[in-house]
């Protein structure tokens, strides 16, 4: 199955997972080089600003164990300085629980927040066009995605309307009252950045945006009907406004201490709402603290929308009740498919065997037959091939799944068939079988999410 | 009229004990549509306490702001006077919380202080009457700019410390507080001013300066002193927030320092 490598806001402050932060742009190099090793069949990154993860398949025989020390080895890569033990690791079903957790919000700051689906889509998006996904984490998402959108529409995880943009635009209220007299300054660009900017002009705010290439700035002013400015008027622009909101992807600060202080001598003292959304941080946390500045970052202002929505947590337990169940299911799927291999190297067998007799036949005493007959003898002996092994492969299925004293394992049946139909002796017969992820692929478990694109090649990563 | 004076003081208590509740359950509820049980309450308890003062002074014959009786009674009368009218302009109605409370304190308090006026007969009449009414007025004022600065600190306090969870939609903003703080204090300084120059002058009029009437003209200096900073720095330097806040809490609390020494009377000249 998967492991899950990685660190959230439950395990690290934003200090060290800011060190994990990975432009978006360098993401399919990480997956691509990650694959490439011997143990790793297939990969993605869920990174989001509450968390870096690193979902990894096996390649086909590498032990779990060993995925997640690749795994581990990459990301630890992207923070030389990080402390040691700053990565968790996760496998087998484990994993899967905790993947269908975070992509139904259980494991989000903001319980119940509904980003964390767009962004786990996402991270599939970009691996698949990295090539980095295959079978199991196709279905693995897809099983996750849906199991997020049943806990969404049966329970009330979602409700309310509480949001890091609707908080932080309540805080500036909480600090400014009516804001209908103040000014706004927008530095860099992003979607919450942009919905905190919209809240506040909304109230009556004038909105400033800066950035460091003048033709998005002034792209972003027009979108959000604000004034642009170029980047080198940024320290000045500082002391003109009473809310700054910055979410720029600069890997250091870009507003310091210092910049601070000029601004608040030149407002006179006058409060100032620093909203930082960015990962890594824009403004340096030194400014925390100081005399009528009021310093958020993503993580501030999640933990107040999460106290805000303490009672989201009763509906929490009912979504874990349905992501256990859905992990329940997803397990016995799994396990099903551990048959899979055998069930198809069976059929081919046999299949294999009554068409070489069939094909005999067709050229002796049966080649007086037309293309008619001709593909209903096909057709026939595709038939008996279905109705011969349908009880053989239930029954195969069903011991990969029920563990029962009185019935054979998977394994003995499989060294029993390997023996009996010298499955294991015949080359060509191996030869012929499809991927294990193919054959995944026609045996989905039920409600698999079809938003997802259909899974890669597979043959080609060969994973299992 | 001496019945009708108890009545209304006892009714008083209860209506501030009323209003005191009403506006701590106001600010511990949540959601963030505002109550105005409180301030009606509130209006209802300083009415019962202005029936209380006139017919008090009344039946004692005693002008109120002659005696620290009423005097305390009657800055408390101010203060619920002022909230009452700052509320109507600026979402101010947390402070309620601590204005109620302090009405109370000052009711009942000045039950427990002499209604005689003790004044040097070297001391002019009217000028006294001028002196213990902007002093009075005064206080008033600045009480309710006490309770705005606590209030300031309490949420300045929270909102640092990333606290804000749960603090609803009923409380002031910090803007608004600091507004209203400043002005309070803008307007209550020349009544100080006033009450400071007149105490003064009063002081030189007194043959021996006991202890008590020493340390009130000392702390009545060191409040001037200390709101006048406050004042100064945040035109000239534009000091204001946390550090206004708290010197706004120092000003008050040595106006209540004064009130409490002629409250003791130590032994001094009850002017």
């Amino acid at each position: 199955m998967i492991s899950v490598v990685g660190l959230s806001h439950k395990s690290a402050p934003i200090e060290v997972r800011e060190q994990f932060a990975l432009p978006a742009e360098r993401v399919p190099a990480l997956l691509t080089e990650l694959v490439a090793r011997p143990e790793v069949g297939e990969a993605l990154l869920v990174s989001t600003c509450n968390r870096v993860e690193l979902v990894a398949a096996a390649r086909s025989g590498a032990p779990l164990d060993a995925v997640a020390r690749a795994s581990r080895d990459a990301l630890a890569a992207l923070a030389p300085g990080a402390p040691p033990g700053a990565l968790y690791a996760l496998t087998g079903g484990g994993a899967v629980k905790h993947l269908f957790g975070v992509a139904s919000s259980l494991d989000s700051l903001v319980l119940g927040e509904p980003q964390i689906l767009g962004q786990v889509k996402e991270a599939y998006e970009v691996a698949r066009r990295a090539g980095t996904v295959g079978a199991v984490l196709h279905r693995t998402l897809s099983r996750a995605l849906h199991t997020a959108k049943l806990v969404r529409s049966r329970t009330a995880i979602g409700s309310g309307q509480v949001s890091v943009p609707s908080v932080a635009a309540e805080l500036a209220r909480r600090i400014f009252g009516d804001l209908s007299g103040s000014s706004v300054l927008l530095v860099g660009s992003g979607d919450m950045a942009e919905t905190v900017a919209r809240l506040l002009q909304s109230s009556g705010a004038r909105l400033l945006v800066v950035g460091r290439t003048r033709e998005k700035v002034d792209a972003l002013a027009r979108a959000v009907g604000g004034e642009g400015r170029g980047w080198d008027a940024l320290g000045a622009t500082l002391g003109e406004v009473d809310i700054v909101i910055t979410s720029t992807s600069a890997p250091g600060h870009v507003i310091e201490l210092e910049h601070v202080k000029q601004a608040q001598k030149k407002r006179r003292g006058k409060s100032q709402f620093l909203i930082d959304l960015a990962v890594p941080r824009d403004v340096d946390p030194k400014v925390q603290g100081r005399d009528g500045v009021f310093l958020y970052n993503i993580d501030d202002l999640s933990q107040v929308v999460a106290d805000s929505l303490k009672t989201r947590g009763r509906e929490a337990l009912l979504a874990q009740e349905i992501i256990d169940a859905e992990v329940q299911s997803f397990d016995r799927w799994a396990d099903a498919e551990q048959a899979t291999p055998l069930i198809v190297a069976l059929r081919e067998r046999i299949r294999a065997a009554l068409a070489a007799e069939l094909a005999r036949s067709l050229k002796g005493r049966l080649r007086h037959l037309g293309a008619a007959e001709r593909e209903a003898l096909e057709t026939m002996l595709d038939a008996s091939v279905n109705r011969l092994l349908h009880v053989p492969s239930t029954r195969l299925r069903d011991a990969a799944t029920l563990a029962e004293l009185e019935t054979p394992g998977l394994p003995e049946l499989t060294t029993a068939l390997e023996h009996l139909f010298a499955l294991d002796e015949d080359a060509d017969a191996e030869a012929s079988l499809p991927p294990p992820g193919v054959a995944a692929a026609s045996a989905s478990p039920r409600g698999e999410s079809a938003e997802l694109a259909s899974a890669p090649d597979v043959a080609k990563l060969g994973t299992r | 009229m001496d019945a009708l004076a108890t009545i209304a003081f006892y009714l008083g208590v209860i209506a501030y004990s009323a209003a005191s509740t009403l506006f701590f359950l106001d600010l511990a509820r949540q959601g963030s549509a505002r109550s105005l049980w409180g301030p009606r309450v509130l209006a209802a308890a300083a009415a019962l306490h202005a029936v209380h003062v006139i017919t008090a002074s009344l039946v004692l014959n005693r002008c109120p702001v002659e005696s620290l009786h009423f005097g305390l009674s009657f800055s408390a009368l101010v203060a619920v006077a002022a909230f009452l009218v700052l509320r109507r302009y600026a979402s101010l109605d947390a402070v309620g919380v601590i204005v109620a409370p302090a009405a109370l304190t000052f009711l009942v308090g000045a039950q427990f202080v002499g209604v005689e006026v003790t004044s040097d007969p070297l001391i002019s009449r009217p000028l006294l009457v001028l002196h213990v009414t902007a002093n009075v007025l005064g206080v008033g004022l600045f009480v309710v700019a006490g309770a705005a600065g606590l209030l300031f600190l309490v949420l300045e306090r929270r909102l640092q410390k990333h606290r804000a969870a749960g603090l609803g939609g009923r409380l002031p903003s910090l803007d608004t507080l600091d507004r209203s703080m400043h002005r309070l204090l803008l307007g209550g300084f020349p009544l100080l001013s006033f009450g400071v120059v007149t105490g003064a002058l009063f002081s030189r009029h007194l043959e021996d300066l006991s202890g008590a009437a020493f340390a009130r003209t000392l702390f009545g200096f060191l409040t001037w002193i200390v709101l006048a900073a406050v004042l100064v720095l945040r035109r000239v330097a534009g000091v204001r927030g946390r550090r206004a806040a708290y010197g706004t809490l120092a000003g008050v609390l040595c106006v209540l320092l004064v009130v409490v020494v002629y409250a003791v009377r130590l032994g001094g000249h009850g002017s």
